[in-house]
């Protein structure tokens, strides 16, 4: 809901030399309150709490990607001095037949166990956890615990997850779903085909999971995590222990920035189960082993597409095969998978669509949340069919985007209309438009940095230079009917606000916006962002770009009804309507300049406040046609990479990514470009550099050597052409979520433009050297 | 422990047989924090000054100390000595770990991807370690190879190292721009005074290897007399030498040294075009 004020004008005060007042309200750009304690070292997180007499919890881990357990023997480890306690799946709850079944739990379907009963699915399944008085006991007491498998054959291939015997009593299809559109029968004049490969990008978060469990005198337990989502944690938490959700408490503490869920529910039942059982604190910090093999990561992929096209390049007919390696649990997949089906054509118009996509089950490590998930996937593989496509056309690559780019009303496969802005034509244009970063031969007194880095063997005789577009889409908030609300207290005494909202700023930038917001309706520019915790009323989590929408709608709202509250009996007073009156300054002045009170004279020492939720409309799920109005809203960006690829050696330097997105909005012009830097960084460490490899389903790279996460050498200049804003009418202040996007066309961007520059077919992410290699 | 001079480090680890040197840390912690190291006493380096800088010694040779930093050993002074050391020196990590990683630390770990390795082999370097009352000298090659280890009680003092006054160039393939390990490396000196060229490829087995052969062959495609010129397609066919030299046919597979294959596997082709394409690269480098 856009406010009918609009408070998007709201004063950019610019420092004059001496105290430079903050950057205050919307559309202005203030700095993220964390980021000068994160750049400096002294932000405490999870792993830095502590408490007085605590114990130290480590965890015991599946060697095995598939293996029964036919016994686990814990007295040695119980028996080494300074251990209180040992845990396995026999100390949860029961299940529904009263034998121990790891009290499964998940997302969506609750089918991971929080300790592996019977049998684990996947390499680094938890299995068994201590709890002792040093965290070297513990570690020590882990490889004690004698645990008897029987290793099983490990289904790692997705296409033969389909035949393999069912890994789980749910079986080994997530979902399955078709997608028709259309005229089966209908034939283009030009087919392109092609088949792509998204490997396995991990989130791997800097701050390696943490938390410390504190047992309460009333049975229930208090946990501190940095948790995305504390009402889901707690609620799932409560549930595996057998424990009503009052008697869990969650604090958010610590968030080190999180790119995808940082939701590992076997942690954090652990670390409760270990202080229920032990009466005492427990702490523990994951190793970034551990760390690799606990949270999801992205769902590698296969994509088969055949598109048809009239001589023009004009759509005819999109064919697709998805197939989505969910790993060893369900997690979110079938969430993933009704994004990269809907979106399987792209951001083009395609009357005829039919889609067969599925998520299986795998020995694999379990696959989740991650910017764009299932949408990035498909954005590759559409967008190197549309490159195949120019070529064929003998058309450049803009061109055939433009004469097929989806616009405001156009329907996607899914029979949805797209209500909202879709500007594709626009953002393309306006990326086309950018100048071209220079060549070597033109600058020649610049140091260039040749693709393998400073110092590296890069030869200028050896390097190609190569440019691609890539234009994609991705939902905002949960789809498919899935509830979304928030709710938002909002308090004012004296001269200052406080926003009490339990959306956790996992690094999106809540907590600015929260205080932007609050300085436009209410004009204090003092704004006090309460930590948030399980206690306060839900939010929901942090995910799918939908805080900026739910959570700061409500917190527009509750702001909003405290401004009515405030102005309301001076609006009486003086015998005018409350319209008449405005708060800026910390000061409410009257359209006529009579009035002019501060705030905290109207206040009186009162304390107003109010809480309001925020619920966009609702949406629906696809149905076994994959037709429905799944989704709340869409966003959409363009981008074109620049690359210089040494073909000799087949090294990758990503030298510009120039990006225009369509953001709606722009509430915090720096926050964005800063989430545009962040998401194509992630674009290109998949596009060039990360991949999780497994080996029969073992992890093969667990480690910040073996997986390599772009350095600053390997992040490219964004360039930032344009931020469309064209407002989104349903969404809060006609904003559009940011995050997501980028990341998911910045490795298509990049794919296409190590292909111009090597001539080669590249379908397969990340590019590997030997993928590049054209001389 | 943190000894001041070289003299009291050999005594304390001949006090102390089971403490372990430590100088930069940065392998050392690595192993200690990943639990597969538990140093029952750790004797810190960082305070022998003398082992922070070099000397030269009649000869031509110059005398390096162990404790030279990565850091150090990319400044331009030492660079205008030994060109290829300070190349190896430059790329072994990012400047947090460079400003502390040394010399010996580099040598003792024996990584593969060791940067300073070939280097030190295609120079023939020689070590000199030392316990108290004795030192020893040892070729660089035999420490890392496992014919002359470093005994218990022994530190590792100095690096010998020719100076050669010609062009010396390492290079390192990673598949990325920033930091990282080698896939494989080339360190390659010439040597005009024996009109040889010395070649070491690194990172492809687990020490550096020396394509001996391919060296004297392209040695013999020299003109040492004139301007040091040579056909370009000599120079592309020492690149393929050396990788066929270094790189066998099962590459990646148990034993691919004894293995008889039926020609080159997959990994094998795409290594040897990366180790051929540095060697070619190198020596293109060296004599330009
Ligand atoms: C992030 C990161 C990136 C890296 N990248 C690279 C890279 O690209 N290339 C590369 O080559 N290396 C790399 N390294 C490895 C490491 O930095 C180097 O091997 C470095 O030279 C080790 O030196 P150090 O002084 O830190 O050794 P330390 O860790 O102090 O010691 C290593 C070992 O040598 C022993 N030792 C040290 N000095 C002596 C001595 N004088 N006598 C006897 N024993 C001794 C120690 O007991 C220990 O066993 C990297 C390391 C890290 C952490």
């Amino acid at each position: 809901m856009t406010s009918p004020t609009d408070i998007g004008a709201a004063t950019q005060q610019d420092g004059d030399e001496g105290g430079a007042p903050e950057p205050f309200g919307l559309g202005s750009s203030p700095l993220r309150s964390d980021a000068l304690p994160k750049a400096l070292g002294i932000y405490p997180y999870a792993a830095d709490l502590w408490a007085e007499g605590l114990l130290w919890g480590a965890v015991l881990r599946s060697p095995h990607p598939h293996a029964r357990i036919k016994g686990i023997d814990t007295s040695a480890a119980l028996a080494l001095p300074g251990v209180h306690a040992v845990v396995t799946a026999a100390d949860l709850p029961p299940g529904p037949d009263g034998t121990p079944d790891g009290a499964p739990a998940g997302p969506i379907v609750a089918d991971r166990p929080v300790l592996a009963a019977g049998v684990v699915r996947h390499h680094g399944e938890p299995v068994a956890a201590v709890a002792a008085d040093h965290p070297d006991t513990a570690r020590l007491a882990v490889g004690l615990i004698a645990v008897e498998y029987e290793p099983l054959e490990a289904v790692t291939d997705p296409e033969q997850s389909f035949t393999a015997p069912p890994l789980h009593p749910d079986g080994n299809l997530f979902r399955h779903l078709p997608l028709r559109c259309g005229d089966p029968e209908a034939v283009g004049e030009i087919v392109v085909e092609g088949l792509y490969q998204v490997g396995r990008q991990d989130p791997a978060p800097l701050g390696a999971e943490a938390g410390l469990a504190v047992p309460r005198p009333d049975g229930g337990v208090e946990l501190h995590l940095s948790s995305t989502d504390p009402h889901g944690d707690r609620d799932r938490t409560a549930a595996c222990l057998g424990l009503e959700p009052d008697r869990v408490r969650l604090v958010v503490t610590g968030v080190p920035g999180a790119t995808s869920d940082r939701e590992d529910l076997s942690f954090q039942v652990t670390l409760a189960l270990l202080a229920l059982r032990t009466g005492r604190p427990v702490k523990m910090t994951l190793t970034r082993e551990e760390s690799f093999h606990t949270h999801t990561s992205r769902h590698p992929a296969l994509l088969r597409y055949r598109h048809h096209a009239d001589a023009e390049g004009t759509l005819v007919k999109v064919e697709a095969q998805i197939l989505l390696d969910g790993g060893a649990y369900a997690d979110v997949s079938a969430e993933a998978l009704a994004a990269a089906t809907a979106f399987s054509a792209g951001p083009y118009v395609c009357p005829n669509v039919f889609v067969d996509a599925w998520a299986v089950r795998t020995n694999n490590p379990p696959a989740g949340q991650m910017r764009g998930e299932g949408a990035l996937q498909a954005c590759f593989a559409y967008e190197s069919q549309l490159d195949q496509l120019a070529a064929r056309v003998g058309v450049d690559p803009v061109e055939i985007r433009r004469r097929n780019a989806m616009a405001t009303g156009d329907p996607l496969p899914t029979g949805q209309a797209v209500t909202c802005p879709a500007p594709v034509a626009a953002l393309l244009e306006a990326v086309a438009a950018e100048p071209l970063p220079a060549l070597p031969v033109d600058d020649p007194d610049a140091e260039w940095l040749l693709p393998g880095g400073p110092g590296g063997a890069g030869d200028p005789a050896a390097v190609r230079r190569g440019i691609g577009y890539a234009v994609g889409m991705v939902h905002m908030l949960g789809a498919e009917g899935e509830d979304e609300v928030s709710t938002a207290t909002v308090r004012v005494s004296g001269d200052h606000a406080t926003v009490i909202c339990a959306a956790v700023d996992s690094g999106q930038g809540f907590a600015t916006l929260a205080r932007q917001i609050v300085q436009s309706v209410l004009g204090v520019s003092e704004v006090y962002i309460a930590p948030a915790d399980s206690d306060q009323s839900i939010a929901g989590p942090s995910a799918r770009g939908r805080h900026t929408w739910v959570s700061g709608g409500a917190v527009e709202r509750a702001a909003l009804m405290v401004r009515h509250q405030l102005l309301q009996p001076i609006a009486a007073n003086f015998g005018m309507s409350v319209e008449l009156l405005q708060i800026a300054d910390g000061k409410i002045t009257s359209y006529d300049g009579v009035l002019g009170m501060p705030v905290a004279e109207a206040l009186e020492g009162k304390e107003l406040w109010a809480t309001a939720q925020c619920r966009p409309h609702p949406t629906e799920p696809l149905d076994e046609s994959g037709q429905g109005d799944a989704f709340v809203s869409i966003a959409f960006c363009a981008m074109r990479a620049v690359v210089d690829v040494d073909i000799e050696l087949g090294t990758v330097r990503v030298v510009e990514m120039t990006v225009a997105q369509d953001v709606g909005r722009a509430l915090n012009p720096r926050q964005i470009e800063d989430r545009i830097e962040a998401g194509v960084a992630q674009g290109v460490g998949l596009a060039l550099l990360e991949d999780l490899r497994t080996e029969g389903g073992v992890l093969q790279n667990p480690s910040l050597t073996g997986y390599r996460l772009p350095t600053a050498l390997d992040t490219p200049e964004v360039r930032i052409a344009a931020l469309l804003e064209e407002r989104d009418v349903v969404a809060t202040f006609g904003a559009k979520a940011v995050s997501a996007v980028p990341a998911v066309v910045s490795p298509a961007a990049v794919a296409a433009a190590v292909r111009a520059a090597t001539g080669l077919p590249v379908g397969r992410l990340p590019i590997r050297p030997e993928d590049a290699v054209a001389g | 422990m943190l000894p001041a001079s070289l003299d009291e480090a050999v005594d304390a680890l001949a006090a102390a047989p089971a403490a372990v040197p430590v100088a930069g840390a940065t392998d050392l912690m690595e192993a200690v924090n990943a639990g597969r190291l538990r140093p029952a006493a750790l004797i810190g380096l960082g305070r022998i000054t003398e082992l922070r800088g070099w000397r030269y010694e009649d000869g031509g040779t110059a005398v390096l100390g162990a404790g030279l930093t990565h850091a150090r050993m990319d400044r331009p002074d030492f660079a205008a000595l030994i060109p290829a050391l300070a190349d190896a020196a430059r790329t072994a990590g990012p400047p947090q770990v460079r400003n502390v990683g040394t010399l010996g630390g580099n040598i003792v770990t024996a990584a593969p991807a060791g940067d300073t390795l070939p280097v030190l082999a295609a120079l023939e370097a020689t070590v000199t370690l030392a316990r108290a009352g004795a030192t020893r000298e040892v070729p660089v090659s035999h420490l890392l190879t496992g014919l002359d280890p470093v005994r218990p009680g022994e530190l590792l003092t100095w690096v010998r190292v020719p100076l050669l006054h010609a062009p010396q160039v390492f290079l390192k393939a990673t598949g990325r721009s920033g930091p990282a390990r080698a896939t494989a490396s080339v360190a390659l000196v010439l040597d005009p005074a024996r009109r040889a060229v010395r070649c070491a490829v690194g990172a492809v087995a687990p020490v550096p290897l020396r394509p001996l052969e391919a060296e004297a062959w392209v040695a013999g495609c020299i003109d040492w007399d004139g301007s040091r010129e040579i056909d370009p397609a000599a120079t592309a066919a020492f690149g393929e030498y050396v990788a066929a030299a270094c790189v066998p046919d099962g590459y990646g597979a148990e034993g691919a040294w004894e293995a008889v294959t039926e020609g080159p596997s997959a990994a094998s082709v795409r290594l040897r075009r990366t180790v051929s394409v540095l060697a070619r690269r190198a020596l293109g480098r060296a004599l330009k």
